[in-house]
């Protein structure tokens, strides 16, 4: 993947991307299902709760930051998607394209799992 | 075998610095804290590890021990404000006290230890003592700092930092099994 053009990442990353439409710090998004529910999940404790998920294709998954410390969630492979920084707080909406086992870029043994059925 | 000679040393040096920072105290017999002084101590204990990650960051080549060592930086300052909000809020001045000056002694050792070495063995010698500090600092906080809190809020903190202490110690068990 290193050895790639920058063209060839681009539109790898992009490609990736599409099925994940990701609307970060907001709770809400104009894009996806109307009838799509929305999952929470809390980032407290050092931990993903819950830490697997079992959603539809277009449901909205809020993560939500409880920590004291700044966390991020990232698909593992590929880190396809990222929230980028989450401080204490902060919220980041994914809508479920694909499965994903995910984790924080920060603390790596925090990690979960998204199941679209 | 000198391998886990020096393991055990550094655990238990780590671990002397809460429950040898007196004299004739040990973990069945652990030091008596005010809330001025358990404040005192969770501050610097956050302080000494943010030392050791700036150290960390200066001498590392190692993108998994630089990326761990940013991430202690940032993690254990963001305790450090919490602390320092809290006794803000409750009009408590974090006191000096034995443990926290042992504390601070040993820190130094350990530091003129890190400078000594580089490359490979400093990344060890960091991760290493890293390992051994969560674990003195985990036992400290569970068995010593929440008992011994009087205030709810300070209890509250102390048990909120405690599993960010327990993720800090997998995460750099995991840095030191690939650094192996």
């Amino acid at each position: 993947m290193n050895n790639l053009p920058a063209a060839c990442k681009q539109t790898f990353y992009l490609f990736c991307m599409l099925p994940l439409l990701i609307s970060c710090n907001s709770g809400t998004s104009t894009v996806g299902n109307p009838h799509s529910s929305t999952d929470t999940v809390e980032i407290r404790n050092m931990k993903f709760t819950p830490d697997s998920l079992v959603v539809k294709k277009g449901d909205k998954i809020v993560f939500v930051n409880r920590d004291m410390v700044v966390h991020c969630v990232t698909a593992i492979e590929g880190d396809t998607w990222t929230s980028g920084a989450l401080p204490t707080g902060a919220l980041f909406t994914l809508i479920a394209g694909k499965s994903s086992v995910y984790y924080c870029a920060i603390h790596k043994v925090m990690k979960g799992v998204i199941i679209v059925q | 075998m000198s391998k886990l000679k020096n393991a055990v040393l550094g655990c238990f040096s780590a671990a002397s610095a809460f429950f040898l920072a007196v004299p004739s105290v040990n973990a069945q017999n652990p030091p008596k804290l005010s809330d001025p002084e358990i404040a005192h101590v969770a501050v610097v204990a956050n302080k000494i590890d943010i030392g050791y990650a700036e150290i960390a960051l200066q001498k590392s080549k190692n993108a998994e021990v630089v990326n761990f060592a940013k991430t202690m930086s940032s993690d254990h300052q963001a305790v450090i404000n919490q602390a320092v909000a809290l006794v803000t809020k409750l009009k408590v001045t974090p006191l000096d006290n034995g443990v926290s000056k042992k504390m601070m002694a040993d820190a130094e050792k350990t530091k003129a230890m890190l400078h000594s070495k580089s490359g490979k063995a400093f990344d060890k010698a960091y991760i290493d003592n890293e390992v051994a500090y969560h674990k003195a600092v985990i036992a400290a906080v569970e068995t010593v700092l929440i008992p011994q809190a009087q205030n709810a809020e300070l209890k509250e903190l102390l048990q909120k930092v405690d599993p960010t202490l327990k993720a800090h110690l997998q995460h750099a068990e995991m840095v030191q099994s690939n650094l192996k």
